[in-house]
């Protein structure tokens, strides 16, 4: 569907942003993250209970108090997790600077490209 | 729907851009997307859109009631109805049913280059470059 050139000229951007510093430590803190099964398992559960609690409350179910002290519970050691924050800090550059490289495409296009890459519905 | 650029997609004025060579492919990018018929035909239907008084007018009716509801104001069931039958009008609108497809084929296009970056950058592109729209550097 790409055509060669844009193939390439896209490819040659994604190799410049790896090779960037926020991405470089984004990288590595991904993969410490990862590595640690402690963070990874922490951060599993919390996403599958709340999306276990939203599901229950969209259909008109009323959540104990519990439920949600447990939930708050997971939250905050999820907020208090070493790798987790290390992983969530390093991400905070490189949105900034993916940020700036989006504008780069847009000038030319004069719409945002990120808001359409992201509309479509496969 | 709208073609005006927002403040959003002015680049910076002195770019804080570490690497020249992203910035130099990102702008090489655009510049090949903006070549491609599939743009040009994107663009064409969405000034038709933004040129069209009663997809205005319906688009100002639907915002109304949005920010009603997001505001909590009034009856919500009765904002929730009337939205989506604005929004059903509005989609059945000529010039709407026309920008349906080039939108289409722009997103499934921006979305394919989009694949290309992030797999060569490790990092999901798209989903990560989009400001916070809030002014706050986020």
């Amino acid at each position: 569907m790409l055509t060669e050139e844009l193939q390439v000229t896209a490819r040659t951007l994604g190799e410049a942003l790896q090779a960037s510093e926020p991405v470089q430590k984004y990288l590595k803190a991904l993969a410490e993250f990862q590595a640690d099964p402690e963070a990874a398992d922490l951060e599993k559960r919390t996403l599958a209970m709340y999306e276990e609690l939203i599901a229950r409350q969209q259909r008109g179910e009323m959540l104990q108090r519990s439920e949600i002290d447990d939930f708050n519970t997971l939250k905050r050691q999820v907020y208090q997790h070493p790798r987790i924050t290390e992983r969530e800090a390093a991400l905070t550059p490189v949105k900034r600077y993916f940020a700036e490289i989006a504008d780069e495409i847009n000038l030319p296009l004069g719409v945002e490209f990120s808001t359409l890459a992201q509309a479509f519905r496969a | 729907m709208n073609s005006q650029p927002s403040v959003s997609y002015i680049p910076p004025i002195l770019p804080a851009a570490r690497d020249q060579t992203a910035v130099q492919a990102a702008s090489a990018l655009g510049k090949l997307l903006s070549d491609m018929p599939e743009y040009q035909a994107f663009l064409k239907a969405l000034k038709e859109v933004n040129n069209n008084a009663e997809v205005q007018q319906l688009s100002v009716k639907i915002r109304e009631h949005n920010t009603a509801l997001q505001w909590g104001r009034g009856d919500l069931l009765e904002h929730q109805a009337a939205t989506e039958t604005l929004q059903a009008e509005l989609e059945s609108l000529p010039s709407i049913r026309a920008y349906r497809q080039p939108e289409e084929a722009i997103t499934r296009l921006f979305h394919a280059v989009d694949e290309v970056i992030s797999q060569a950058a490790g990092v999901p592109f798209a989903a990560n470059a989009k400001r916070s729209g809030c002014g706050c550097g986020g």
